[in-house]
């Protein structure tokens, strides 16, 4: 059965993972720019997630946990790569950066 | 794991995946759009986890490893071939 300590720790790990989610999504909602939004969306979503994948520790079932790992370290490893090729995608189609006294040091999209 | 919290935790995250559907059709722009597209596909992934820690069972987390592999596979396509017009060199 469950020790009562690691179904708390568990709880702990979802309410905390639902909080980062929810912060990135508002992140996401509300940042004026792709380049802004792909911050939220990848990194503070990403790590939500982890933790809501890390709560299942707690049923101590070796297959769940199991594949809890293997898909927090796939997210882990693949949300840069598909954050940094929608940005890439963005930059190269000139999309203007919105936020006030941002550089484009590449010098390729339009005006900004 | 306390059962009634994961209840309250799905609706929070059915109500996050509505707002990031919402926020999809809303945006205003091609690579918002696509980064939104991988966000309902994270959003649904965290609904899935928690399901298979109610249920108990390990298949739904496959269902998630599926999930990440489609919505990785199919940002990068979307998004090569917004910037390049096609998806292979």
């Amino acid at each position: 059965m469950t020790p009562s300590w690691l179904a708390w720790a568990a709880d702990a790990l979802v309410v905390g993972g639902l909080l980062v989610l929810t912060l990135g999504v508002v992140g996401f909602a509300r940042m004026p720019d792709v380049y802004n939004k792909l911050h939220a969306a990848s990194k503070t979503v990403v790590f939500g997630v982890a933790a809501l994948l890390l709560a299942s520790v707690a049923t101590l079932d070796v297959a769940l946990v199991a594949r809890a790992v293997l898909v927090a370290t796939f997210l882990v490893l693949t949300a840069p790569v598909s954050a940094h090729a929608v940005a890439r995608a963005a930059y190269e189609r000139g999309e203007p950066a919105r936020t006030a006294r941002s550089v484009d040091e590449g010098g390729a999209a339009g005006d900004g | 794991m306390h059962d009634a919290l994961v209840y309250i935790a799905m609706v929070w995250i059915v109500l996050l995946l509505g707002w990031v559907v919402a926020l999809t059709i809303r945006s205003s722009s091609v690579s918002q759009r696509i980064a939104a597209l991988d966000l309902i596909a994270l959003v649904l992934i965290a609904l899935l986890t928690l399901f298979s820690q109610l249920r108990g069972v390990a298949y739904f987390l496959d269902a998630a490893l599926a999930v990440a592999l489609l919505s990785f596979v199919g940002t990068i396509g979307y998004a090569r071939f917004h910037a390049q017009g096609r998806i292979f060199r």
